[in-house]
């Protein structure tokens, strides 16, 4: 299942995005009430994350590391800091109900829309990025495609079976009195980390 | 058999439910613009919609094998697929799967197809806990309701009924804060997320090349229904599936935008085949597959797929935007305009088909054929020509009623009718009191309070004729005059404004003394054989002259004149007769505006130092289905010492529509009213309109709400402007 569905996401472009695409991006993530942050290398989101858990006295994260965050050493630095961190399936699972953060990799940006794509097909995927309330996903910044079109091209090269999830934004509803109110079952924050890559291949 | 309702006194309540009024109100206001705003980085609006509806058409006209295909891909992925032809086999299938799994609890997200068929309640019976998990489903089953709105099934409740209802279901007093309730609405169904040995879900798409199914939804809560049971069942109607992922991007494009105004749901969600889910064994967690059922519903639909007019329901994906931008729909909302499950014009055809006609015939008629709707559907649906086609389905089964028989035997009878018209003229009081003058055109019914009804004229314009048509030595064009009953009856000095128009153009009028009703009140209702004979009546006479085009100056007759063609599409010499009056049919602004460009008569007039002020009415017909917006209004600015001044919602209905306008006056009326608002805030001292229809209903308002207002046709307005010319 995960070799079927891993196809897909060799079909991201991996030069970088246009200038005017990843403004268009990073505008539209915003207006869709998600809160971006753009760091150089991995290691400069430990200060993003751990002001985050300060900030709402977080104790526990749950994280499911890609490639990314699997080579930088983030999630020791963040056990360092004093938090207790959750990767393996087992302990996700019995800890994100009433974890405080939620850590994933998202693999590439949509501008039209300021979505960003999921590879969901792990369970605890889905799990850390709807039942905590905070989300933070990682992602990095030359993956972005201008259109849902150019979303929906990647996808039909290999999307053949498993789970795919376009987050953008935190979880709201308007259905009393269409009144917006975030945070209904999923986060009631949704933090993007756009990564430059060290080694100079961000968006100039 | 479907339940007889009092639709009159459904409305009268509906209308004075302040708590309705209000939130239906205030979004009608906002959506226009939230969904304009969301559409501003789409290039090419009308090009998507069109790929929609074109991807659609090409999914139903090939629905078997598509499904097959469907079918046989999520079975390979590891699914287990269902067809259920009825709502009965999906919950005995459903039921079974529950015994055999030993499901005691459910999570359900959204599903309107689950509603069509009253599953929760069949599971409930069962002795099953079911729980909607989106907020607004969650409300409306606690509290006992139908939904209102496809995408906001609660838009009816208020802070404070969902509160009461709140503390009911949760047995303590809960505060009627928005921002709390959701909070509560989130731990208490986190709690049966946790819980649920069984999640079902809907699917707004499903991708037959890969037996996929695709979720839209901005709570998150299809993802955990998805995510934490171990069972997931998926329920999707066949009007769902398309043939491969590309053709899902019409719709990942239109339905966020059309149905909230955003560019993208919060979560949207591709699932193919059965993925990972994690369950508690003995303490331990485990990796297992989950269990995936994927339940095809067909209940009507494939009927429909088979169905050259109805299948183009296949089209609709669910947006609401039809009811956002309806003006009946925002008065009265879902609960009275609305089916058991669907509301709204898509509503009343869903439910044809779904629900049976006779709960159909019980509301269809609350669609006044503004079409409004028609411009913000994605797939491009013609609502209202689905309703009037079913329409005329249920009395080609039942026939007419007698009474409306009685009437249509009159108003075929040209010589009769107009006898009739005539009479009315001088008695009217004791006609317009008769029941019978209901169905009669709409100017006969007599006088209602803030409109009253304009009366018949003393002397028809076919008795004036003769006064105004003048001889022409060597006419530019020979055009023939169709005026329609309202022009002829009610609005003759118009008739003789448009003649005049005409003439001044260095063409000749003819108006055949044989003509009559254009038929579109008869055809509204859905009869044929009398259609057909008044097109008859109209093809001859228009024969016997000769001319070389047709003229009218109201959109109704020029679009039933139009479609005589259709009428006879099984009659190749009739059709042809048809098609050659069709052929020479202009309406008038679009002509006169024409000829007048021609002659450079159409530039913008030197601005003038107090200038009249005049407004500008768009008829619904004019605007919609003849697309004439800019003519009328290039007229009037061509008319010295005017000033065009643009009125909010110009193109908005003004709740006249046929015989709407009086059947349903206490609907009618409310929609007036907000129109006579929009045009006195324009400031002007004349409304202008192009359709004699909403010259009724406008003068009507005007007695009543405007008394200083004048109200013009555009030919009154270019006939007076030519008098001064020549006099002065
Ligand atoms: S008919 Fe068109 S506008 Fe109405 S719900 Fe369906 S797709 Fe949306």
């Amino acid at each position: 299942m995960e070799t079927a569905s891993r196809d897909w996401r060799t079909a991201i472009p991996s030069e970088n995005a246009d200038r005017r695409v990843l403004d268009e991006f990073v505008q539209r993530t915003k207006n869709a009430s998600t809160e971006v942050h753009r760091v150089h290398g991995i290691k400069e989101s430990i200060k993003i994350i751990l002001d985050i858990a300060n900030g709402m006295k977080a104790k526990t994260v749950v994280a499911v590391p890609g490639t990314l965050l699997d080579e930088s050493g983030l999630i020791e630095d963040l056990k360092h800091a004093g938090l207790q961190v959750f990767t393996s399936k087992e302990d996700i699972a019995s800890h994100v109900d009433t974890a405080d953060i939620g850590i994933s990799e998202v693999e590439f940006g949509i501008a039209e829309s300021g979505s960003v794509c999921q590879h969901a097909t792990e369970a605890v995927s889905r799990l850390v990025s709807s039942l905590p309330p905070v989300h933070v996903a990682f992602m990095k910044s030359e993956r972005i495609v201008t259109g849902i079109q150019d979303a929906i091209d990647i996808l039909s090269k290999g999307f053949d079976s498993g789970y795919v999830s376009w987050l953008t934004g935190p979880s709201r509803t308007a259905d009393i009195e269409r009144v917006l109110t975030i945070g209904v079952h999923g986060p009631s924050r949704f933090i993007l980390i756009l990564v430059d890559e060290a080694g100079g291949k961000g968006v100039q | 058999m479907a339940k007889k309702r009092n639709l009159r006194k459904e409305i009268n309540e509906k209308l004075h439910d302040e708590v309705l009024r209000g939130a239906l109100g205030r979004f009608a206001e906002a959506y226009p613009i939230a969904r304009a705003k969301a559409l501003e980085n789409v290039e090419d609006v009308e090009a998507l919609r069109d790929q929609l509806k074109e991807t659609k058409r090409y999914a139903v006209d090939h629905i078997e094998e598509i499904a097959d295909r469907f079918e046989i891909e999520a079975v390979k992925r590891g699914a287990k697929v269902f067809r259920a032809a009825t709502g009965k086999e999906l919950i005995s299938y459903l039921i079974n799967l529950c015994k055999e799994r030993a499901v005691r609890r459910i999570v359900k997200s959204k599903s309107m197809a689950s509603e069509e068929i009253h599953l929760n309640d069949a599971l409930e019976k069962a002795g099953i806990r079911v729980k909607e998990t989106d907020l607004g489903e969650w409300i409306i089953s606690i509290a006992g309701h139908k939904p209102s709105h496809m995408v906001m099934p609660a838009i009816h409740l208020n802070r404070y009924q969902v509160a009461d209802y709140f503390s009911k279901e949760l047995d303590k007093s809960i505060d009627p804060d928005i921002a709390f309730m959701v909070q509560t609405s989130r731990t208490t169904l986190r709690d049966e997320f946790l819980k649920a040995d069984m999640g079902i879900s809907g699917a707004n798409f499903g991708i037959a090349e890969s037996g996929t199914i695709g979720l839209f939804t901005n709570e998150g809560n299809a993802r955990l229904a998805t995510t934490i049971p171990p069972i997931h069942v998926v329920i999707i109607g066949y009007e769902k599936l398309v043939p491969s992922i590309k053709d899902t991007v019409p719709i990942l494009r239109l339905l966020p935008r059309g149905a909230t105004g955003q560019l993208m749901t919060s979560y949207m969600s591709m699932i193919a085949g059965p993925t990972p889910c994690l369950v508690q064994k003995n303490g331990r967690w485990e990796e297992t597959l989950k269990e995936l059922h994927i339940i095809l519903l067909d209940n009507g639909r494939l009927a429909a797929a088979h169905d050259e007019k109805l299948k183009e329901i296949y089209q609709c994906v669910r947006c609401a935007s039809c009811l956002n931008v309806c003006p009946v729909y925002a008065l009265v909302g879902g609960h009275v305009y609305g089916g058991q499950t669907y509301a709204g014009g898509i509503g009343a055809i869903l439910t044809a088909f779904l629900g049976g006609m006779e709960e159909f015939e019980q509301f269809n008629e609350l669609c006044i054929g503004c079409r409004k709707c028609v411009t913000v559907c994605p797939g491009k649906i013609d609502i209202p020509g689905l309703i009037e086609e079913l329409r005329r389905r249920s009395i080609k089964e039942k026939g007419l009623p007698f009474i409306m028989s009685r009437i249509f035997d009159v108003m075929s009878n040209r010589r009769f009718f107009h006898g009739l018209l005539k009479a009315a003229s001088i008695a009217q009081k004791p006609f317009t009191s008769q029941g019978l003058v209901r169905h009669l055109p709409l100017f006969l019914a007599g006088m209602t309070k803030d409109r009253s009804l304009p009366g018949i004229a003393a002397a028809p314009l076919r008795d004036r004729v003769d006064r105004i048509v003048k001889p022409i030595e060597k006419p530019d064009k020979k055009v023939g005059f169709f005026s329609g009953c309202t022009m002829d009856f009610v609005f003759p000095e118009t008739g003789e404004n448009v003649i005049k128009v005409i003439q001044d153009l260095n063409m000749s009028v003819s108006y055949p003394d044989r003509q009559g009703c254009c038929g579109k009140p008869v055809a509204a209702t859905g009869d044929v054989e009398y259609t057909k004979k008044i097109a008859k009546n109209n093809i001859e006479a228009f024969e016997a002259v000769d001319v070389e085009v047709i003229i009218c100056a109201c959109p109704t007759g020029v679009e039933q004149i139009r479609e005589y063609p259709h009428l006879f599409k099984d009659d190749p010499e009739w059709r042809d007769r048809a098609q050659s009056m069709a052929d020479k049919m202009k309406e008038f602004c679009t002509f006169v505006a024409g000829e007048y460009e021609k002659r450079g008569r159409l530039k913008k007039a030197v601005k003038s130092h107090n200038p009249l002020k005049i407004t500008y009415h768009d008829s619904c017909h004019l605007r919609r289905v003849l697309n004439v917006h800019d003519e009328p209004r290039k007229l009037i600015e061509s008319i010295e010492g005017c000033e065009f001044v643009e009125m909010k919602d110009a193109d908005k209905c003004c709740g006249m529509s046929g015989s709407f306008g009086v059947k349903y006056s206490n609907l009618s009326i409310p929609i007036l009213k907000e129109k006579m608002k929009n045009i006195k805030d324009a400031q002007a001292e004349i409304v202008v309109c192009a359709c004699s229809g909403c010259m009724v209903q406008l003068q009507g308002g005007i007695d009543q709400q405007a008394p200083g207002l004048k109200l013009k046709h555009v030919a009154d307005l270019l006939a007076e402007h030519l008098e001064s010319k020549n006099g002065g």
